[in-house]
């Protein structure tokens, strides 16, 4: 924070008006209506019935939300660990002297955030087909073809296929923002560490996280945000089902099908709602146990 | 940089003893395998959607994952002659609205992002706050209300409509982004120009700016992107009028309800992202420079 | 470069280079004036409304000059090949020309992007003037006074005699009519098999009972065939359109399913009958006649499995038929004549009619109740909803494809056609009866918890009675009223 010069508040906050009025506008508006929607009982067209908490009671027993909801939970945790941690390997690699290439791999890496999910899930897609898939080949290849199996059918492990693609697809996202963040850091400070004799684990953990301590806790709240509300490659991976069954529901595809599918805006508001309060305590929470994480291993 | 790294490296490996240098040669390939691995998944996509779209539909329907028997141009003789595609002017409507919302993304992310990180005032943590539930917004299940709100201000269906909300919702990212890596630069650049005289704005806007540029650039490939294939608000709130469809919507002209014809969508898309991605692959070198040769020193 | 604000600098390059790169790439296909590709597409919608010929056959007796707004899914793709869809935009196209007065605002979007934006408009109370109702939402958006009861004006439609009525059902609300069923009439349920493929099994035709089918499966099985049957059930839909709903009618009858439709409280989605359907359905799926993977491909995938000879028969609807059959016709001529249509074997335990398939117009061309208020428009709409779904639409789709619509058309002829199209059509609409298109009643919430239950239950992780009871839930909840 600035201390020694201090401008005034009214230039401060000229600058802010018009990105706030725009943002709120667009942002907190429909989800305001959407909680006045959400207290009524309402399959679209002019005429609601009022239900006050009706909705939210129903919430509260819908075990197909919960479900989504902890499968929500499944794949942030999949994704901070898979995205976030294999995206800053990557740009330690990246970053090492011993690589070659590094223009190549900053470029390629981002690639896969560029196309669609609807492509990106074809391709899974294929990957897991039981038939025609390419694990299913390389496993026969490989000589064990016991191990085939319709991957995308089996309910215990679709969660975990799923979330593939998903972490594979934004590692070069969150590659793209630690390297700008690892940019700010001064070159000698990695010279001299090196000089001192720390190892490669050493240099990453005691001076490149704390160093960039603010870009990983913004992509953590990416990553948790993103996931909370994923909603495209579900939707492409399981032709918009979640299936099968509702193995690979999550929260946003759950408030689509309610909305959508089934035509009941009242009920889709209250989900809408929902999601947004949920993701909001996992989020806050997810941030004070950063906090404590980072504070345990001296990073400050 | 690129000399700097030979100079170390060069040192590195005079001081190491043989054993050493034999690890060091092991985690080098090891290192690169990996890299090459991913790098070559990453790139992939691309590659299948090329080959794929020399398919013809019941080729591709027949083997999704093989190379093209024979291939042929077809698919981009029917994509660009066909007027019902209108491909050119969605891609002038999606230039227009991508760029617009870069701009104003950039803009605000940049001001409200340093203000937030350098400013104190009561609001400030507030706001940080409100910026960080703009994020945890379901588009998906919010589209009904989105539409009313929008179609209610008369906002639907105009040639500025999709700005408005590419713009909100890009907003956080780029504010989060931008306030975070402020806190990694020195406020005594700050107070260096306050001391001579510059004012906030002029502070703001010649000293600051050039500082956060590889934020501001990582901000922009990212956004780029998410505008150009965005989906959702464009169907809710653009499909109206044909003439303001963008890419994305555009596409959808190739699916029909029990059938699409998937090489001509991937036609269609290699055909409106070849802009983007021709300039992403000329000035990657640029880009990434002005990303990675942007610290600062203090 | 480096010291300018190279955000800015970078988007100018990039829209310069984008409208460079359009350019540049419509010249290497030698189109014509590259150039102006872009204003080429830009004025294309303005030229198509102003080129209009002034060959005005019935124009005058219509007063409105204006718009009209049209909403609809039949894209350029889906009418390659869909005999309904191309008669759809070909009667569009006509009705335009006839008009030069009125200005057909069409706005057209596939199918998925269509129902999701039909429904936001519905929501927000801004529905297009004419438009594709689909069949499950006629009751709620009637009751939300969204759609014009059409009773009165389909009874003095010129072309009321010809109409086939029974089609009207899923667009009723008690004894209003809300839409003019459009687009062509086809099966959801079709056997198609390769009639060689079951010679070589033993049997002449496709059996009419399962046990047949698990023989027939053996055959195949020792003989290199993968599978008796491919079905994909990727979506979750299939299941319910292309198999339960035409199983549960041989179960439980039609009258069971029109009390549901009727709210008559005394058939129940738990009915004994109904949950023998389910339980067949289990089983047959756990009987290895299907392909394994029959819940994690779609039908576009299953009917691969067919061209390709990996299963000897197919089941989906009148849509993978017409693709099967263009597939063929252009590949394997001698597959293609082998072609054979056959409805569902009947289960050992069912009772009611073998020989049915479900059929129906599962959208009509509906209109906003907001343009009665202006007469002339009205009249408009109606002489186009009339004209789209008339004689001379379904004399075109007759013609062109051996398809029927709304309005019966007396003695297709049919010896222009080969003897493949003739046997769907006679299979269609002369040797099969009917029952009804499930999701073409009730409510979507309804099918919604059906269909997610039925993956479950065909993998074998639900009991038939939980799903009875979790549908009948969703019954009473959302069509019911609690």
């Amino acid at each position: 924070m600035l201390k020694a010069i201090k401008p005034k508040m009214s230039v401060v906050w000229g600058f802010l008006a018009v990105p706030l009025i725009w943002y709120v506008f667009s942002v907190f508006v429909p989800l305001v209506v959407a909680l006045a929607y959400s207290f009524f009982q309402w399959k679209g067209g002019p005429k609601k019935t009022f239900i006050g908490i009706g909705n939210y009671v129903q919430l509260l027993h819908d075990g197909t939300f919960w479900e989504a909801f902890g499968h929500n939970i499944y794949i942030v945790i999949i994704c901070i660990v898979g995205q976030i941690g294999i995206a800053f390997i990557n740009v330690l690699m990246v970053n090492s002297r011993l690589c070659r290439l590094k223009g190549v791999h900053r470029t390629f890496g981002f690639f896969p955030s560029t196309i669609s999910a609807v492509y990106i899930g074809m391709i899974w897609k294929m990957v897991y087909d039981q038939k025609r898939g390419v694990l299913n080949w390389l496993l026969e290849a490989a000589g064990r073809p016991e191990l085939t199996q319709n991957w995308m059918n089996n309910k215990s492990i679709v969660l975990s296929l799923i979330s593939v693609p998903l972490v594979w697809q934004f590692i070069g996202y969150y590659m793209v923002i630690l390297l700008a963040a690892i940019a700010a850091v001064d070159n000698e400070i990695f010279e001299v560490a090196e000089l001192d004799g720390a190892n490669a684990w050493q240099r990453a953990v005691y001076i490149v996280l704390p160093l960039i301590r603010n870009s990983l806790l913004v992509c953590i709240t990416l990553c948790v945000s993103g996931n909370m509300k994923v909603f495209d490659h579900i939707y492409a991976m399981t032709k918009g089902s979640g299936g099968p069954g509702t193995s690979t529901m999550v929260m946003a595809l759950y408030g689509y099908i309610v909305s959508f599918k089934n035509q009941n805006l009242g009920y889709g508001a209250c989900v809408s709602v929902a999601i947004f309060v949920v993701s909001l305590a996992v989020i806050g929470g997810s941030q004070k146990l950063v906090n404590v994480i980072m504070k345990d291993k001296g990073v400050e | 940089m690129a000399k700097k790294d030979t100079f170390t490296a060069s040192k590195a490996v005079n001081a190491q003893t043989p054993t050493q240098r034999l690890g060091t040669a092991a985690l080098s390939v090891v290192i690169n395998a990996l890299l090459a691995l991913f790098s070559l998944s990453c790139i992939f996509p691309l590659v299948w959607m090329f080959y794929s779209s020399l398919k013809l539909k019941r080729q591709f329907n027949a083997d999704i994952m093989g190379l093209p028997a024979e291939p042929s141009w077809a698919n981009y003789i029917k994509v660009l002659s066909n007027k019902d595609y209108h491909i050119g002017a969605s891609l002038v409507n999606s230039t227009r609205t991508t760029l617009l919302s870069l701009f104003f993304i950039i803009l605000f992310g940049f001001i409200v992002g340093y203000i937030l990180a350098r400013i104190e005032f009561k609001m400030n943590r507030v706001l940080y706050v409100v910026f960080l539930m703009g994020m945890l917004i379901p588009v998906h299940s919010l589209l009904v209300p989105i539409y009313i709100v929008f179609n209610g201000f008369g906002l639907a269906n105009r040639w500025f409509t999709l700005v408005i909300p590419y713009v909100a919702f890009g907003l956080p990212i780029a504010v989060f982004l931008v306030e975070s890596y402020m806190k990694s630069i020195p406020v005594e650049l700050e107070e260096a120009a306050a001391i001579d005289g510059s004012s906030f704005s002029k502070t703001l806007f010649s000293i600051i700016l050039p500082v956060t540029r590889p934020m501001l650039i990582t901000i922009a490939i990212i956004q780029t992107f998410s505008c150009w294939n965005e989906f959702s608000f464009a169907l809710v709130l653009s499909s109206k009028n044909v003439a303001l469809q963008t890419v994305p919507l555009a596409m959808t002209n190739f699916k029909g309800q029990f059938a699409s014809d998937y090489p001509k969508i991937m036609t269609g898309m290699l055909i409106t992202m070849a802009p983007i991605v021709v300039l992403y692959f000329a000035f990657s070198r640029q880009i990434i420079r002005g990303m990675v040769a942007g610290a600062v020193k203090g | 470069m480096n010291k300018k604000l190279l955000a800015s600098v970078l988007s100018v390059a990039m829209a310069a280079s984008v409208l460079a790169g359009c350019g540049s790439g419509t010249a290497s296909t030698a189109a014509p004036a590259a150039d102006t590709a872009e204003e080429d597409a830009a004025d294309e919608t303005a030229d198509e409304e102003e080129t209009q010929t002034e060959e005005a056959e019935d124009a005058a007796a219509l007063a409105y000059a204006g718009e009209i707004n049209l909403m609809h899914y039949s894209t350029s793709e889906e009418s390659e090949g869909n005999g309904g869809s191309d008669g759809f935009r070909t009667m569009i196209a006509n009705w335009e020309e006839a008009h030069p007065d009125i200005t057909l605002n069409q706005n057209v979007l596939a199918n998925d992007e269509y129902k999701t934006q039909i429904a936001t408009m519905a929501a927000a109370d801004d529905l297009p003037d004419v438009f594709l109702l689909q069949g499950m939402n006629t009751k709620s958006w009637a009751a939300q006074g969204l759609v014009l009861d059409l009773t009165d004006i389909i009874k003095e439609s010129p072309y009321y005699a010809d109409y086939n009525t029974s089609y009207f059902t899923p667009f009723l609300d008690g004894d209003k009519i809300y839409a003019l069923p459009a687009l062509t009439g086809g099966t959801c349920t079709v056997v198609v098999y390769d009639k060689q493929m079951w010679a070589d099994a033993g049997f002449d035709s496709f059996p009419d009972n399962w046990e047949d089918v698990k023989k027939a499966n053996e055959y195949f099985e020792a003989n290199g065939i993968e599978d008796a049957i491919a079905f994909g059930n990727g979506g979750q839909w299939q299941a319910n359109s292309c198999f339960l709903s035409t199983l549960g009618n041989r179960y439980t009858g039609k009258e069971w399913f029109q009390k549901l439709i009727d709210k008559d409280t005394s058939a129940k989605f738990t009915d004994e009958s109904f949950v023998k359907a389910l339980q067949f359905t289990q089983d047959i799926f756990a009987s290895g006649v299907f392909n394994e993977d029959f819940n994690t491909i779609t039908n576009e995938d299953a009917r691969e499995y067919f061209i390709a000879g990996d299963a000897a028969a197919f089941i989906g609807g009148n849509w993978d038929e017409s693709y099967i059959a263009a597939t063929l016709l252009a590949d394997d001529e001698e597959k293609y004549n082998n072609l054979g249509f056959a409805v569902l074997p009947q289960p050992a335990d069912a009772t009611e009619d073998p020989l049915s398939q479900n059929i129906g117009l599962g959208y009509g061309l509906a209109i906003n109740t907001k343009v009665a208020e202006d007469p002339d428009k009205l009249a408009a709409c109606i002489d186009l909803i009339e004209y789209l779904t008339g004689p001379d639409f379904s004399d075109y789709v007759a013609k062109n494809y051996a398809l029927g619509g709304l309005t019966k058309v007396e003695d297709v002829d049919l010896s222009s056609f080969d003897s493949v199209v003739q046997s769907f059509y006679n299979w269609s609409y002369v040797d099969t009866t009917t029952c009804e298109i499930y999701d073409s009643y009730l409510d979507p919430a309804v099918w919604s918890v059906c269909n997610t239950d039925l993956q479950s239950l065909m993998n074998g992780d639900m009991s038939a009675a939980d799903v009875a009871a979790d549908v009948q839930k969703a019954y009473e909840e959302n069509y019911l009223g609690k």
